[in-house]
């Protein structure tokens, strides 16, 4: 973990880039307050002195003499802040050179700019928040769409945490009962095959097999909808590609800065975050690059969630490269794209409409079609979409990831109560759960077994 | 001032005796310091020992060469495994012992040790020198020196018997308590603490009516604790088994306020693991009725201690109590039950070596450390002991760490967490347990055992056989195929095949070792006669694919333990860390990540920041 050195002070502008009415920096650090009063000027008489979570208004004041801008800013003590380290914010016009200038000034001080996320593992460091925040954070910086930001700010709220919670109470419960029987075997404690704790088991499999069912609409939410675009060799799929891109707001991207041999940009289609990818790139030139560059078509054909398939249909043979490219390709979530219909005669298609009425008709070029396709895709997006009202969904891979562990420990665990096997390997793989699911909300197993058996039965002879 | 043992013990009870035998072994002199030199190892409490977890411990004692397990097996009364219809890992010896045969065994076989002194007397101050302890003075005033010292107190110190209104200092009914040496740990500059135990009424076995009380007989053949037993098998003492009626519940109900417990004449607190009669009806109200043991005290004498009865009510309400219980009616009191008070060190104040940190060759074991009953007070001493001689002579301490033994579990658990009540083990509180078994003590502690010079060398030569025929004998179950049809009524479970590995047979989820044995047993052949080797061997193949499971676990676990926390570790230049956190490290003082993280409300983040700091601390060189 790249968490600077304690001593450092950070800073870095934490409203969105570009123009706005306000903008805001925040610094971090044992020095943020000194960098604050060296620069804030009072255009009041008041002592100079900052009070801890006390708004100011005055100048922020270059190490010139020249006043930047008109500011407000507040001090909040360490421990007290959302890094828990001493904390300054400023907000400022939010002119793009303002707000640059002043974070310059500070950098100048001897302030080191933040890295991306960096207040947020500080506050997680210093325990102002937990794992489960924290990542929840991290999306809200990252959240880019409306339907996005409204999974994390669900998130951060906690109902996804209190879910999970929900959950996990009930593993220690079935895990405390097991462990009753195990541990006091001469009081009647008949755990390990009763049908109530099997009924609570295949509750908690049920929720949490859900929870990672959400993930496919979480990862939607995280990650964008996943739309690839295919087609022979002069289909039309970079036109497609291109003109989605022009027609719609793009998104910065979660991954920019990675190279690979395809084209994927972001784009916000009707408030939902979407991921097109031109598999074009990947026919270019022949021999052992085209085989390679076909493999990768494929995986992200086969990892997308709508393949839109372009057909020529200004080509003779049209009709049977399609029958044959659709066998090959085994996809089901597929729309089936006519291209290059303003190249085909008047009355043509007639011929053979009968058995390809599955083509939506498109033309890059005169964008015939193009708007049935984005509203057809938005429905599609939208279905996918899980209801984001009750916040229980799975948008971290990392919590996936722990959650499917826990899952298979918990069948695992089934399987052992219904064939009535020794509660011990049962208690195996409840620990085994409980421990990852422990993993997504960073909190350790430690006496509350023994806790809740001691309350609730009353041993001991 | 001069060293007239290597070592001085005070107090004589189970953790003690084994501190100062494991001196005697490791080839040092000690000096136990007891109130009554007749009264070694004595049950204070109810007559038996093992059970469920602590079984684990005197196989791990008796491992390491103790004498715990070799004194149960000569004296004990009856035998018999708690959780045989579990799985091998929690089954769990649990042996009645004649309280006073095994006192006697205890007395007599410390008197043949030469190396070993019992000197009568009230420890009363720890002398220090230069922050070392270097003796001990008695209260009567003999100064008796030494080169470490071992305290093992259990309840005496600052002992306190309530029964009813009725105060007594002793820490044991008719016997006095260590009242100056608390002082001389305060002046130390220890914090000491109190808690609270507590022990039925005696009854007079003459007095009972068995009709009315369920048998529970032995188990035969007799399943002893020590390898080094060779006690022949014997008819078992049968205990009982009865209830509390709705007369005793009306009547201790009625009483509470005569409670020392409830009425406020007790503050400390006492284990919730084994609450007192009113205790029991007071938190669990809706709870009709309670079972009793009835465990006699022994083959010499009709003294029965009703297990589950634990009270300190005034002596005549007890009386009345005891005689609502069925089977009870006619029942004569012999003793009466109390609760009593004692100091302990919070064991924040040891390493994990059990020495203090505070000074320099003394070291705590059993009750003085929060801890509760014979056997985690045993395995403490046995420790401490072998610690105790390990710090004369300079040398690193015995650890035993959590994936090893339950006496792992124990110490790791009390150093990283605040009492809140007399500990005792439980296998739920091994996150390895599945490894740690019964059966698999030696191979566990054998290397330690040889180590330390703990066994003999035959000892550890049959030893060794033992594990090389175990391994063979997992050889041959791995190779052996037998028909399915010669598998009696366990045929149905593998329909589909004609043959079967023995090895996939006790794989086989649903069937048990028990169930699978005396089959395996039929292809005998070439097949071990020993049952143990064939046990160890079916036990290893049962649990394998587990502990493979858990190895990765286990090295996950070794890691965090291995990255050690310099003992000069300063947390103060730590600027990220919560200062609850930082009192907590400063408290607890762990020795490595691992155990930074067991420590009671440390949170990842904390864990985080430590790390890091760690690695600029030992990067830097600072």
């Amino acid at each position: 973990m790249a968490a600077g050195r304690c001593d450092e002070t950070i800073v870095a502008v934490i409203t969105p880039p570009g123009e706005g009415g306000i903008a805001a920096l925040r610094i971090a650090g044992k020095r943020s307050l000194s960098f604050l009063e060296s620069h804030f000027r009072s255009t009041s008489e008041d002592s100079p002195q900052f009070k801890p979570f006390l708004m100011r208004y005055g100048h922020f004041v270059g190490r010139d003499g020249n006043v930047i801008d008109e500011v407000m800013a507040v001090y909040m003590p360490a421990g007290r802040s959302y890094t828990g380290l001493p904390q300054v914010e400023i907000f400022c016009h939010g002119g793009r050179q303002v707000v640059q200038l002043i974070q310059q000034q500070i950098v100048n001080d001897g302030a080191r700019m933040s890295e991306p996320g960096e207040f947020t593992r500080l506050a997680f460091l210093s325990g102002r928040i937990d794992l489960a925040k924290a990542e929840a954070v991290a999306e809200i910086i990252a959240a880019n769409t409306d339907s996005s930001f409204g999974a994390a700010r669900e998130h951060l709220l906690g109902a996804y945490a209190e879910h999970v919670t929900v959950l996990r109470e009930a593993l220690v419960d079935i895990a405390a009962e097991i462990e009753a029987s195990i541990d006091f075997p001469e009081e009647d404690i008949d755990a390990a095959g009763s049908r109530r704790l099997v009924e609570m088991l295949d509750r908690t499999i049920g929720s949490i097999g859900e929870l990672v069912e959400s993930y496919t609409g979480g990862r939607i939410i995280d990650e964008g909808y996943r739309i690839a675009i295919g087609g022979r060799p002069n289909a039309g799929k970079s036109s497609l590609f291109n003109l989605l891109l022009r027609q719609e707001r793009a998104l910065v991207t979660p991954t920019a800065g990675t190279t690979r041999d395809y084209l994927s940009e972001w784009i916000d289609l009707g408030g939902f975050k979407v991921n097109i990818i031109d598999t074009a790139g990947l026919r270019r030139g022949g021999g052992q690059i085209e085989r390679a560059g076909q493999k990768s078509a494929k995986r992200i054909i086969d990892s997308s969630d709508i393949l839109l398939w372009m057909v020529d249909l200004s080509k003779k043979n049209w009709q049977a490269e399609l029958k044959a490219d659709i066998k090959a390709l085994e996809k089901t979530a597929i729309i089936l794209l006519g291209n290059k219909i303003d190249a085909v005669p008047a009355g043509a298609e007639k011929a053979w409409q009968a058995d390809s009425n599955n083509l939506l008709l498109t033309s890059c070029k005169t964008r015939k079609g193009i708007a049935d396709l984005k509203k057809s895709l938005i429905v599609r997006i939208n279905d996918k979409m899980p209801d984001l009202t009750d916040g229980l969904v799975v948008t971290s891979a990392r919590h996936k990831q722990k959650l499917a562990v826990a899952l298979k420990a918990l069948r695992a665990a089934r399987r052992k109560m219904a064939a009535s096997e020794s509660p011990e390997l049962t208690a195996f793989d409840l620990r085994l759960a409980i421990g990852a699911i422990d993993e997504i909300t960073g909190r350790i197993y430690t006496d509350e077994i023994l806790g809740k058996i001691f309350s609730r039965f009353c041993v001991g002879k | 001032m001069m060293a007239e043992y290597d070592v001085i013990v005070v107090g004589g009870g189970h953790a003690g005796v084994e501190a100062a035998l494991a001196v005697a072994r490791m080839g040092k002199t000690a000096a136990i310091v007891t109130m009554d030199a007749k009264r070694l190892a004595l049950m204070s409490c109810n007559p038996a020992i093992g059970g469920v977890g602590k079984s684990h411990v005197v196989k791990e004692i008796d491992a390491l060469g103790g004498l715990m397990g070799e004194a149960i097996d000569a004296t004990g009364i009856q035998f018999r495994r708690l959780n045989l219809s579990r799985g091998p890992a929690v089954w769990s010896t649990r042996a009645q012992a004649d309280r006073i045969k095994y006192n006697d065994y205890v007395v007599d076989f410390v008197r043949r040790q030469e190396s070993v002194d019992v000197i009568e007397g009230v420890a009363g101050e720890i002398l220090a020198d230069a922050g070392r302890a270097v003796g001990i003075v008695t209260e009567d005033g003999r100064r008796i020196g030494s080169r470490a010292i071992v305290i093992a107190t259990g309840t005496f110190l600052g002992g306190l018997i309530h029964i009813g209104e009725k105060k007594i200092r002793a820490g044991r009914i008719g016997e006095k308590a260590a009242w100056e040496l608390s002082e001389s740990f305060r002046a130390l500059g220890f914090e000491i603490g109190r808690l609270k135990t507590g022990t039925p009424p005696r009854i007079d076995g003459a007095t009972i009516d068995w009709s009315r009380c369920e048998i529970q007989p032995g188990e035969t053949p007799i399943p002893f604790f020590s390898s080094r037993s060779s006690r022949e098998q014997f008819d078992q003492t049968p205990c009982h088994l009865t209830y509390t009626t709705a007369a005793t519940k009306l009547l201790v109900s009625a009483n509470f306020e005569a409670s020392p417990i409830f009425s406020g004449q007790i503050n400390s607190t006492g284990p919730r693991y084994c609450p007192s009669i009113e205790d029991k009806f007071f938190r669990f109200a809706d709870k009709e009725r309670h079972q009793i043991f009835l465990e006699p005290e022994g083959n010499g004498t009709s003294e029965v201690y009703p297990n589950g009865f634990s009270t300190a009510l005034p002596e005549e309400i007890q009386r009345q109590a005891i005689r609502t219980v069925a089977g009870l009616e006619e029942a004569v009191v012999t003793q009466p039950g109390y609760a009593v008070e004692y100091d302990y060190c919070p064991a924040y104040q040891v390493k994990p070596t059990l020495e203090t940190r505070r000074l320099e060759g003394l070291f705590l074991a059993g009750q003085i450390l929060g801890t509760s009953g014979y056997e985690e007070a045993a395995g403490q001493g046995l420790i401490a002991g072998v610690n105790a001689v390990l710090q004369i002579e300079r040398e690193p301490g015995l650890v035993l760490d959590r994936s090893e033994a339950y006496i792992g579990v124990m110490i790791d658990d009390i150093t990283t967490h605040s009492t809140t009540e007399p500990y005792r083990l439980f296998t739920s509180r091994a996150e390895y347990r599945l490894a740690l078994r019964e059966d698999n003590a030696r191979d566990r502690l054998h290397q330690y055992a040889r180590k330390y010079r703990l066994i003999n060398e035959a000892e550890a030569d049959h030893f060794e056989r033992l594990d090389q025929a175990t391994r063979e004998q997992i050889k041959h179950f791995q190779k052996k195929r037998v028909a399915v049809a010669d598998l009696g009524e366990l045929r149905a479970r593998f329909q589909k095949r004609e043959n079967i590995s023995l090895e996939g047979l006790l794989k086989q989820p649903g069937i048990t070792i028990n169930e699978a044995l005396p089959i395996i047993a039929r292809f005998d052949g070439e097949l071990s006669h020993e049952r143990e080797v064939l046990e160890r061997a079916a036990i290893w193949i049962r649990y394998k694919g587990y502990i493979d499971k858990q190895q990765r676990e286990i090295e996950k676990f070794k890691r965090m333990e291995g990255a050690v926390i310099p003992a000069d570790f300063s947390y103060d230049t730590i600027a990220g860390l919560k200062q609850e956190a930082r009192e907590k490290f400063r408290r607890f003082r762990p020795g490595s990540l691992g155990q930074a993280g067991r420590i009671e409300g440390v949170t990842p983040g904390d864990l985080a920041v430590l790390s890091i700091h760690l690695k600029k601390w030992s990067g830097s060189g600072e």
